[in-house]
Parts: structure tokens; sequence; C-alpha cells
């Protein structure tokens, strides 16, 4: 039975949720020092209108701070670890529909305003990141029972009934 | 009678087994229950949590970047002082540049370009409109695109447009390195005397940053127009692809018509 599943087994879900989780937190903590590069960022996508590109430009990078804490903390995670993915769906959407236009953006994904020196893209590098962030986050809703996760301490110890539900 | 008696107390521990397990299973049902209670309040408070973040979020950034009432624009401006024209206001041609003086792709273009362009203006078929850009700041180079394109803000505002062309000049062939340290106030405010600023209040701009919040409204103003790569070059609006002399030529030719 799967309950009886190596606890190692459980390890490489903490380094994903770490992962994920880490570099959700750092992306949105970058934003949030020069709102305005966040405006810059979002709206040079062309994809949203004028009154949408400063919410977003503010939202989401608290969004994103929100879900890496989250996974960090090891709370929620199989919600939060869909949220990074649906997230992360957008941005390889976002970035792709940017490269298929041709248009000259940084993503904005660490911070930064979106412009770069001409002919400086970096598309191929932006999707690859990702996709890989994406596999993670699927992994990690399909399979969300790990180590040092905190979840516990909101929903109480799991029931062993859950706990072979749960796998 | 020990049979019955063996089958009686077999009975009762069946009978407690039974029990225990109904209890457990009770128990264990309980149990699911409180932690899907808890569960269902726990999310509800992070959905709460989280989307109250958002909403202060958006608040708190939207007042950090909504610009000060009284804007402090150079002078010698044009477009709601976001552009700084060189050149006669009837050129058949207008030249749209978008440029941060940081940024080593426009001194490559101005050093490549930038005299082609000059003839150009000096001829006067084409006015240039220069919007500046100020998105290379870092904390090593003393945010360099910021404090040199309020010296350009400063020298305009001082002596106009051809002081700022040669200002332009000197600051495109003696831009920093990229990871350098920038140049210092005192270098920016000896380039703005060698260009023709030479009031004694440039010094003073340059180092208070006085068109500070211009150079942030100006960097906007161009994530507006859609620029987004430095350089940008539009001839009559159409964006230049070939940043050469001879495509820069072609392309202010054809507009001429």
């Amino acid at each position: 039975m799967e309950r009886n599943r190596p606890v190692l087994a459980l390890w490489p879900a903490t380094l994903a949720r770490l992962v994920l989780g880490g570099v959700f937190v750092v992306a949105g903590l970058l934003k949030l020092p020069d709102p305005a590069a966040a405006v810059r960022a979002v709206r040079a996508y062309r994809l949203l209108p004028e009154a949408l590109v400063g919410p977003v430009a503010f939202g989401l990078p608290v969004l994103e701070i929100a879900v890496g804490v989250a996974l960090v903390a090891g709370v929620f995670v199989r919600t939060a670890a869909i949220a990074s993915a649906v997230l992360l769906t957008v941005f390889v959407v976002a970035v792709g529909s940017a490269w298929a236009r041709g248009l000259q953006i940084d993503c904005g994904c660490f911070g930064n305003g979106g412009q770069v020196a001409a002919g400086d893209t970096a598309y191929p590098a932006e999707v690859a990141r990702d996709v890989g962030l994406l596999i993670v986050a699927l992994a990690l809703a399909r399979w969300p029972r790990s180590r040092l996760a905190l979840g516990h301490l909101i929903t109480g110890p799991s029931t062993e009934k859950e706990l072979s539900r749960a796998r | 009678m020990p049979a019955d008696g063996k089958s009686g107390s077999s009975k009762r521990a069946a009978a407690q087994r039974r029990i225990a397990e109904k209890r457990a299973a009770e128990a264990a049902a309980r149990a699911h229950a409180e932690r899907r209670r808890r569960t269902v309040i726990g999310s509800a408070v992070a959905a709460v949590l989280v989307l109250v973040a958002v909403v202060v979020g958006i608040v708190v950034q939207t007042q950090r970047t909504s610009a000060p009432a009284k804007l402090a624009i150079p002078a010698h401006t044009v477009d709601s002082g976001y552009a700084i024209p060189v050149g006669t206001a009837g050129a058949k041609v207008t030249v749209d540049l978008y440029e941060d003086f940081q940024c080593p792709n426009c001194k490559a273009f101005e050093d490549a370009s930038g005299s082609t362009l000059a003839r150009f203006v000096a001829a006067g078929t084409v006015q240039a409109r220069y919007h500046g850009m100020a998105f290379l700041d870092t904390a090593a180079n003393h945010n360099y695109s910021t404090r040199a394109l309020n010296a350009a803000g400063a020298v305009v505002d001082d002596a106009g447009s051809t002081a700022f062309q040669k200002f332009h000049l000197l600051l495109f062939a003696n831009q920093p390195p990229e990871t350098g340290g920038g140049l210092s106030d005192a270098q920016l405010t000896s380039y703005a005397h060698q260009a023709g600023a030479t009031d004694a209040k440039v010094a003073t701009e340059i180092k208070d940053l006085t068109f500070g919040e211009w150079v942030k409204a100006s960097t906007d103003q161009a994530s507006k127009d859609g620029v987004t790569s430095t350089p940008t070059v539009l001839v009559d609006g159409k964006r230049l692809t070939d940043l050469s002399p001879a495509g820069l030529t072609a392309a202010v030719n054809t507009a001429k018509g």
C-alpha cells in the first residue's frame, strides 16, 4: 500500500515546494520597490487596456508572494500549486504572444520595466524557465504531500483514511 | 458447558470488538469532520487575507506612482514636455528618438548614425525629437540613467536645444560602462558647461535632481508610446529597423518624398 511509501519519497515534494515557492516570493518582492517599472512591464505586453494595467501590475506581485509563502510554508499546498500553475500558464502565454508578435520586451518576471536594449530579448530562456516551473507546479498539485509542511497547524492531524485517500 | 462458556465469551469479545470498531469509526468520522471544518475556515480566512493584501497592494502602489501635481518640466520642450526638439520646427521629416544615456546600443547608434542625423538636422530636412528614458538605474551606477537625463533636462531648460544637442553628443561619446559607477555629478556639470549651459543653477539642478519627476514621467510616457527597447527611432512615426547611416538616410529620403 502507498501508505507505506518510504518517508524519503516525501522529500522531493518538499524541494519542489521550496523551489517553486522561493521563485514566486522573490519574483513578487522584486516587483514592489519600483511600481512605475511594474506598470511599464505589464503595459509592454500590449495585451491589457490601460485601465487594467495598474491593478494587474500592483496586484500580481502580492498574489505571487501569497502563493510563494503558502508553498514555502507548506499550507494549502495543493491550492497554491494549482494557483501557481495557472499563473505560470498565463505567463507562458503572455511571453509567447509577445515573442510571436515580434515585440522587443523583457518579460519583467523579476521586476524591471520590461524594456530591453534593441535585439536583446530572451524569449526562449524565459519560456523554458516558466514551462519547467509549470511542470513542478503540476507535479506538486498531483502529489502535494511533503515533509516540513505546516499545513497540519491549520487543519489538525490527518486521519489514516484521509492519508490513504490523499495518495 | 465449557464449550458454551467459550462461545459466550467469544461472542462477548466479538461484540466488544464491534463496538470498539464502531467507536473508532465514529471518532475517525468526527476527526474527519473537524478537519474538514478547519480546512474550510482556514481556506476562507486565507482567501480573505489574500484578497485584502491584493487590494492594499493596489491602493498603496497606485498612490506611490501617482505623479505629483506640480511637475518641474524643462523649458524648450514639446509634447507636454516629453520631447526635446532639435532643428527647425517646419522641417519636412520628423525623427523621434527614444534613448537612455546608459544604453550601449544607443551609444552604438549615436556613434554610427548620429552625425548623419545631425547633417539632416543642420540642412533643415529633419527635426529630431529626443525622448528620454531612464530604466538602467542601478545602485552600482548611482542611478546614472536618471541623473544623466535630469542633467539633460537642466541643460535644455537653461540653454535650449543647441546646448542640449552638444550635451547629448558629449554624454554618448563619454558613456560610462554599463557595469561602472556612472559619471559623477561634477562630470555631468562640467559637460553641461562645455555644452553651453553655463548658469550656476545648472550644477544645483544636477545635484538636486530638480527634473527627477520629469525623468520618471518621461520614462512612463515612452512606455505609453509603446516603446520598450532602446534605441527606438521613428522616421515620421515609422519605426526604423536598419539603424545604420544608410538605413537612416534611405528612410529620411523616402519620408521627405
